[in-house]
This record gives C-alpha cells, structure tokens and sequence, in this order.
C-alpha cells in the first residue's frame, strides 16, 4: 500500500491532465444528464425542453472538439488518443447526430400516437458519445465499451417507436445479432489478450506477442474481433441485419443507423489497419487480404441485391452496404497517409445519406408509404423534391458535378497511386470493382426517378398538401443537395478543411 | 468571361430561368429556349467568322483560339503530389467545326420541339441543359473538366428519352445510360492514369490539361502510362495499349460501332424527334470528337499500332449498318441503322491516318449531323401525323404530300453520297484516304476502301427502295381515309426547320472548303504527329 503513496500525485496529476483533453465528451455526458432531468422535470412545462438540451450539449461538444488541442498527449494512460484524424472524425459525428436529432424531433412532432421524446435525446447522446471514445481509442477494452455504448443506444432507438410487429421484429432481429457479434468480438478480444498480454494494438507487446502467438488460432482471433466491428460496419457477411433493421426503424433512426455510427466504426477500424498493416508480418497481410475481399465482396452483394428492391429504405440499406465496400477502399487510402480522401468521403456519404432520408422522410409523410411503385407519378407533385433526390442519388452513384464523385475519384486515385507503388494486382481488382459496381449502382439509383418521373401516376389519395413542421427537415435536406453540388465542384472548400494539421 | 463561356453556360442561365418562371408563363419557356439557341447560332457564326485559319492547336496551347483559362481545382494528394484542375476552353479545326453544328442542329431541335405540350418547362430546361453539356464537352481540354461535361450529358437525355418517349422509353433509357456509363466510368480509371504519369513542365504538378498529356516529355520515366521504359503491364497487356483501348471503347459506344451499336436503334426508336435529331446530330459527333481528340491525342504510337483494327470495325460498322438498315421496316430503325453504318465512315477514315481520310471523317461527321437531323426530322413529320411510321403503311405519298417528297428526296439523295451533296464529300475523302493508305504506309489494306465502297452501293439500295416503297405509286395508307386527312403537308414552321439543314448539304457539298479551310492546319498537325510512329 504504502509504496504506490509516492506515486498518487502524479497519478492523480495526469488524470487531472487528462480530463481537460476530454472536454468535448464531457460536454455530451453533462447535456446526457440534464436532457433526463428536462424530460423528466421542464418538458411538461415546455416541450422543447430536453431537445435544446440535446442541442446545446452537441454545440457545446462540437466547439469544445473544433478548439481541442490535439498534441497527441496521452490520455488517460494512453487509454485514449487525442489526435487530429479523431478531431474530424469527431466533428463529423457531431454534425451528423446534430442533424438526426432534428429530423427525429420533426418526425415525432407529427407522429402518432406521440410519444415522449425526452429519452429519446438522452439516448442520442449517450450513443455519440459511444461513438467519440470509438474515435479516440487504440485500445481494445475502450474500443469494445464504446461499440457495446452504440450498440446498446442503437437497440433502443430502434425499438423506440416500435408499434407494430414489423418493427418489433427488427429491433428484436438487431439486438440478438448484435449481441452475437459482441460476444464474437469478446472473445477474439480475450484470445488476444491471451496470445500477447497487452490490449493496445499499436503496442509493441502485442506486435510481439502475435508474431510468436501460433498463426492459425491469432488469425482466428483477428477475425473474430472483426466481426464485432463487422456488425457496426455493416459489411458482408455481417451486413444481413441492415435490410430488416432499416426498413423496420423510424426513417430519422434510419438515417442515424447508415450514417454516423460508420464513422466511428471506420475510424478504429482504420487506425487498426493502419497499426498493423505497416508490420511486415503474416498478420498484417492477413488484415490487408481480409480488407480487400471484404470490400470486394461487399460493394458486389450490397449493389447487386439492391437492384431488386422495391422498399426506398430497403433500397438504401443496400446501397449503405455498398457504399460500406467502398469506405474500406477508402480506408486503404488512409493507409496511404491521406486521412483527408478518407474524410471527404465519410463527409460526403453523411451528406447524401441524409439529403435522401431528409426526403424519405417527407415522402413517407406525405404518401404514406416507402415502397417505390407507391411514388410512381408523384415527380409531378413534388418536382423540387424528386429533382433533388434524383441529383442525390447521382451522387451516391458517384458521377459528375456532384461531391460524390469527387469522393470516388479521389479513392480511385489513392488506390491507383497504391497500386503503381506496391504493384499488387489485388488493387487493380479493387479499383475494376469499385468502378464497376458504380454502374451497377446506377440502376437502382434511377428507380427514384424513373417511378417519380417516368411512370404515371396511379390514383391515390388526394394531395393534402406540403404539411406544416415538415419544412425545416425539406430545408435542411435541400441545403445537404446543394452542398452535394458545391463540394462537387469546389472540393478544395472542404479537403481544405480536413487538411489543417 | 469569353466567349466560350458564354456559348457553353448560355443555355444553363436559360434553363435556370425556365425553372423560375410561375406555371401561367410556362408556354414561354420555348421562346427562352429558342432566344437562347439563336444567340448561340449567332456566336458560334462569329467564332467561325474570326477563326485564324492557320492556326493548328490540337497540341499546342498557343495556337489554340479563344482559349480561357482559369485555376479551378488544386487539391495537395499525399505528401508530394499536386493535383492540377484547370477550367480550360480552347477551339482549333477540329472542335470549331463541331461548335457550329451544335449550334444549328440545337436550334433545330428547338424548332422542331415547337408543339411539345407535357411538362414544357422541364422539357426545355432539360434541352438546354443537354445543350451546355454538348457545348462544354467540345470545347474543354482538360481532360477532367470534359469528363464532367460528358457525364452531365447523360441524365437529361435519360430524363428526355425516358419522359418524352415512346412505348418502350424506360428500356431504353436505361439502356443507353447504362452503355455510355459502362464505358466511361471506366475512361475514369484512365484519367486516373493518365494524371499519375503526367506533370505540368512549368509547376512540377500532376495535371488534367489534355495538351500536357499529348507531349511525351510530361510524362515521368516508368510512369504508369510513361513512354520511356514503361513496362507495365495489365493482364499481360501493355499498360498504353490498354489505356489506348479502353479510351476507343469509351468514345466508340458513343459512335456507336458494331458490336457496341445495339443502344442505338432502341434509343432512336423511343426518343421524341427533337431528341433523336440531338442524338443523331451532335452526340454521335461526341464519339468521333473523341476518339480524335483523345485516343489519337494522347495515344498517338498506339493509334499508329492499331489503325488497322480501327479500320476493320469502321468498314464492319458500315456494312453490318447497312444491311441492318436494309432489312428494318420501321423508317425511324432504317435511319438509325444507316447513322451506324455512316458514322463507320468516321471511324474508318480516323483510322487510314491519312490528312484525306481524318479530313474526310471530320466532313462526313458534319454532314451527317444536320443530314441524319433532317432524316429524324422528317420521320416526326409523318410520325406526329398518324403516329405510325412502318413502311410497308404507307404507299404513293409523293402525290398526296408532294412538298414532304421533295424534302425526304433530297435528303435521301444527300445522305447516300450523291456528287454534289456534302455527305459524297465525306464519303469520298474517306475512300480516297483508305486506297492511299497503303502506299502511304499507314498500313490499311485497300479491300477496306472497296468495303467502304460498298457501304455506299448499300445506302443508295435502301435509300432508293425506300423512296420507292413509301413514295411512289398508288396512294394507299394503312388508316384509310383517316389517316388520308391526317397526313397534311409540311408546314411553314416545318419548312423553315428543314431549309437550312438541306441548304447547307448542297453548300457544303459544292463548297467543301468551308469545312476543310478551318480544319485543314489541325488535321495535318495530327497525322504529322501520329506518322511520327509508323
């Protein structure tokens, strides 16, 4: 007892230290808590209570991230890693929730029977904040605390407004293979730690311990825990809950699912690609080889089953599977020291992501339905609508003015210059993939347009008019369109931004 | 501002104030439309006026006309590479020639949409869109900059075949969308490529200016598409062969050539008539436009290496065209299959190398810009009467719409290579090309001249039974007495459209030299580049 006395101080000293570096964060678990105490205690007074609450804690947290000192000091025992590519990633995240958190406060506005929002926001937050530690860390009990956080948060939003049985089931579905894809990762996590005694994958202890741990079992480890973060990423084979889970949810958690919690799946997922694909060692090959496939497989199966759907959502969980292949690519760019591509295209899928559930949700509104024959005609009613959608949508394909496209090229060019430097063909199949898939991808993208504009209209409920409250989520989703066109032709606007050291 | 942006960005404003007009003042969207048009019309007629005929350009940045420069895009790749986006607009013999029928077959597109009565403020706005798109892309040379135009190309045209069209719009469409796009993501690779082996000499930058990517001493030593010491190789195929091929594939879809062709026919099919003229008219052009531009450009050693098959597809292009078309009994499929088999002519004379024969590809692609639109034309004429447009429906026209004849005679007679007429000059520079080939040395055997020979014996033989088929005899229609009072002869507006176009066939074929003066100086340029290589 009496020999750790000396040190206390300083223990002490650097977790005091540390705490200022974790500002942002505590920033969002004091808005977690005082959005329960105004949903408890002032929403019956005002209702907007707890949503301000909410928002004022993700303002609060975005500056307190954007004005963050990001020397790469360390945190908390080296337990979090305040650098300048979680500080993006963070931001985006911010952003990102911000937005939802708006959509959701509209669509609970008209939905009926209302339900109390309050804990919805709590819930919210305590979720981006899962998502920031999933940022931060290069450490596996944090990363699995923070994707248990998400994942946990991620549940219950979707359940939240379960009244049916069709949403009952995708919330039930989420949860139970979510919780197998935990205990997945868990244990690949323990046999891990049991191969190499340390739990940082940047360390050199465990570098070490995985080149003297025996190849088969380690390899079995590593994939293991990727299915964890397999299952947040959303990629094939892990990718067979998004279907159900997207159309089952709210469109607003929707939009939450496809969106930013890849972000923060991406960012360990990069930082662990990175840590290990530098070593010169089986294991490193084994990630690379594993990324490639995967994203290989994953662009095929998330574009090609896509072309079959009839459900917008449906349609959209696919194309976020896709897109999810095309992340890992980007991914690999980062690899290529260029966490900017990686950015720009995190940046821009967030944006599409939600301009077109920004318009799902008005749709399904006003039409009362997701499934695409149902809009057949409506491009006549809503031509700002579907004209928008339909330019969103040549943005998830990936073709010109749009910021999508710039996104792409700049992944196909950091691929390219990787390929031209390591000479492996297994870029050059990447970027054949990549290419050909945005064709496929095509296809279904022109569903939008081709039921909005080019069938007729089928006799349907007369027109009630563009309802009130919606507008603000109208507003914001035609903003992200016209961002879509401006970052297209102005991309330095925003790479310029991620580039500040 | 130039006076390229102007031409090119004209018709967006136009679009963007159709979009804002209020539904009252929708009719006057067409008004815009064609105010829009003519102002171009009239531009583009002082940039021919004005051009320096001497001057080459196609590789050479100071003898490039009405050039505009601009820094667009600078984005820092990396740790050391710069990535150099320019907004570049140029005109040299090649593109002016292009810019000026643009212009006229967009205005007779314009004149021709005159009594669209479904959603006519998208319909323009989109046209107009179209019409920025087809303007930017013969003008830019960077090569990034050209990619945008060419793909903004696309989705009006699917909005505008897929709304406006026929039965069986949404196929094709999709189709013609789907084809060009699989072609192109694909040329995106090869930019990709190209930009890695390219440096700009005066900043050290990677660089999307075309004109950079022509001089083999921009590109690095051992470069992806570098032509020192490049030994990289794609599934066992050199690296700029492949780039060279994949460009071809890309513009060819566009041509279309054979095997590539089967969008063609559906897409004209099902397209309104102002849309067809456009296809026809400028965006089969774009293909040929690049292929010279770009494949010769940029890949002249591989142009040099492959000419041979490039022929090969051209004279199959004309004679599988020209016996397709024989067979069609729809008049709108017979003119869509002869586009194939005329625009085989462009390829086959792109590839004799030879000053006559890319001479003669870049008439006969002139002359079949506002020759195929006056044919598409004259299909709607009868189409938008009866809405039927089957041979074998119509019988002795000529006695009951004698004016209509005398326009489709001429037309018809125009487009199969009479003397006299601009496609013959086309047609026979081409030839002449193709037979000179192989004592040139540019290695096109002269059984392909005699193919192409063919190809023209093909066209008068289902040209003429045509005319004979459709025109002469007895009177007989398949509607009857009903379509008997349909089928009115042409009208004023009608008239004023088809005057110009058919003018300027006879024109052009008694004075080639409005055509050949501008393009002479750059057309020598490339062969004198690519014969470097033989």
């Amino acid at each position: 007892m009496y020999e750790f006395a000396p040190q206390i101080t300083p223990i002490i000293d650097h977790i005091i230290d540390s705490v200022r570096s974790f500002r942002p964060e505590l920033a969002i678990s004091i808005a977690f808590i005082g959005t329960i105490f105004c949903s408890l205690f002032i929403d019956k007074y005002w209702k907007q209570s707890s949503f301000s609450s909410f928002l004022i804690g993700i303002v609060a947290a975005g500056y307190l991230t954007y004005t963050q000192n990001v020397e790469n000091l360390p945190v908390f025992f080296d337990m979090l890693r305040v650098d300048s590519f979680s500080q993006y990633a963070r931001i985006i995240i911010l952003f990102g929730v911000a937005i939802i958190g708006l959509y959701i406060q509209q669509y609970g506005s008209y939905q009926l029977p209302k339900k109390r929002l309050g804990d919805i926001y709590a819930i919210l937050l305590a979720t981006t904040l899962g998502l920031h530690l999933l940022t931060l860390t290069t450490h596996w009990i944090m990363a699995f605390i923070a994707v248990e956080m998400v994942s946990i948060g991620s549940y219950v939003l979707v359940a939240y407004f379960a009244q049916n049985k069709k949403e009952s089931e995708a919330a039930m579905k989420y949860v139970l293979f979510g919780s197998t894809c935990a205990a997945f990762m868990l244990y690949g996590l323990s046999l891990l730690y049991g191969f190499t005694g340390s739990l940082d994958f940047t360390s050199i202890a465990q570098m070490k311990g995985m080149i003297a741990a025996p190849t088969i079992l380690s390899t079995l480890a590593l994939l293991f825990v990727f299915v964890g973060i397999g299952f947040k990423l959303g990629f094939v084979p892990f990718h067979v809950w998004t279907p159900d889970v997207y159309e089952g949810a709210p469109t607003p958690i929707t939009a939450f699912l496809a969106t930013v919690p890849k972000v923060g799946a991406i960012v360990l997922f990069s930082r662990l690609i990175l840590a290990w694909t530098a070593s010169p060692f089986y294991f490193g090959e084994v990630t690379l080889h594993f990324l490639c496939f995967v994203a290989i497989v994953t662009m095929l199966i998330g574009n090609l089953v896509a072309l079959r759907q009839q459900n917008i959502k449906r349609l959209m969980a696919y194309s976020s599977v896709g897109h999810t292949g095309f992340l890992l690519l980007a991914v690999l760019s980062y690899v290529h020291h260029e966490p900017e591509v990686l950015f720009f295209y995190l940046s821009t899928y967030i944006l599409m992501n939600l301009a077109v559930f920004g318009f799902i949700m008005i749709l399904e509104k006003q039409t009362g339905s997701a499934n695409l024959p149902d809009y057949s005609g409506q491009g006549k009613r809503f031509p700002i609508l579907f004209t928008a959608l339909t330019f969103a949508g040549i943005s998830l394909v990936g073709l010109p003015p749009t910021s999508g496209f710039v996104a792409k090229l700049l992944v196909f060019t950091s691929i390219f210059d990787l390929y031209q430097t390591v000479d492996q063909s297994l870029y050059l199949y990447l970027l054949i993939v990549g290419v050909l898939t945005s064709v496929i991808s095509l296809f279904y993208y022109l569903k939008i347009p081709m039921y909005g504009f080019l069938r007729q209209t089928t006799p349907s409920k007369p027109a009630d008019g563009v309802a009130t409250n919606s507008h603000i989520v109208y507003g914001f989703a035609l903003f992200f369109t016209l961002l879509l066109l401006l970052f297209g032709l102005f991309p330095d606007l925003l790479l310029d931004f991620f580039r500040q050291p | 501002m130039g006076f390229l942006s102007v031409l090119i960005f004209l018709p967006l404003l136009a679009a963007l104030v159709m979009l804002l007009l209020p539904k009252s003042a929708a009719a006057s969207a067409k008004y815009l439309a064609l105010a829009a048009t003519i102002a171009q019309l009239l531009l583009s007629g002082y940039l021919y006026i004005h051009f320096d005929t001497v001057q080459a350009g196609v590789n050479n940045i100071d003898s490039f006309q009405y050039v505009e420069q601009l820094s667009w895009i600078r984005l820092q790749i990396g740790s050391d590479k710069l990535l150099e986006i320019d907004y570049l607009l140029g005109l040299d013999g090649l593109s002016l020639p292009l810019i000026v029928l643009s212009a006229v077959v967009m205005l007779m597109a314009v004149g021709s949409s005159w009594n669209i009565t479904k959603s006519v403020k998208g319909y323009f706005a989109l046209l107009m869109l179209l019409n920025t798109a087809v303007m930017g892309v013969f003008c830019a040379l960077d090569f990034f900059l050209f990619y945008v135009f060419y793909e903004v190309m696309l989705l009006p045209l699917y909005f505008l075949i897929g709304i406006w069209g026929g039965v069986r719009r949404e196929y094709a469409a999709v189709k013609f969308f789907i084809y060009t796009l699989l072609g192109s993501v694909f040329m995106l690779l090869v930019i990709v490529g190209l930009y890695f082996s390219v440096t700009n000499p005066a900043t050290g930058a990677n660089t999307f200016n075309m004109l950079h990517m022509m001089n083999p001493a921009n590109y690095g030593e051992e470069s992806f598409f570098g032509w020192v010491r490049n030994f990289h190789e794609i599934f066992g195929i050199p690296a700029r062969l492949l780039g060279f091929a994949i460009l071809f594939i890309a513009f060819a879809i566009k041509v279309p050539i054979v095997p590539l062709h089967t969008w063609l026919p559906d897409a004209h099919v099902e397209a309104p008539t102002p849309i067809s003229i456009i296809l026809a008219g400028i965006l089969l052009k774009v293909g040929g436009y690049g292929i010279l531009r770009i494949c010769i450009g940029i890949f002249p050693d591989m142009a040099a290496l492959s000419n041979w098959w490039l022929g090969l597809i051209g004279v199959i292009s004309i004679l599988y065209g020209g016996f397709n078309a024989l067979a069609q009994k729809d008049l709108k499929r017979l003119i869509a299959y002869s586009s194939v088999s005329h625009m085989g002519f462009v390829l086959l004379g792109i590839a004799t190398l030879t000053t006559e024969g890319i001479s003669g590809a870049m008439f006969q692609m002139i002359s079949h810009g506002f020759l195929s639109a006056a044919l598409f034309f004259l299909v709607g004429v009868i189409y938008d009467r009866v809405h039927d447009r089957d041979i074998y429906n119509f019988r002795g026209l000529a006695s009951h719409m004698p004016r209509y004849t005398v326009f489709v005679a001429i037309a018809f007679f125009a487009s199969l290579g009479l003397p006299g007429f601009s496609a013959f000059i086309g047609e026979a520079f081409v030839i002449i090309g193709a037979f000179n080939s192989e004592s040139v040395g540019t290695g096109l055997p002269r059984w392909m001249a005699v193919g192409g020979s063919i190809g023209i014996l093909l066209s008068a033989v289902y040209f003429l039974w045509t005319l004979q088929r459709m025109f002469f005899g007895q009177t007989r229609f398949k509607g009857g007495e009903a379509w008997a009072t349909a089928l009115t002869d042409l009208t004023l507006r009608e008239q004023i459209i088809l005057y110009p176009a058919l003018a300027l066939a006879i024109i052009l074929g008694i004075m080639p030299s409005l055509v050949f003066t501008p393009l002479n100086e750059s057309v020598m340029r490339i062969v004198s580049v690519v014969s470097s290589f033989l």
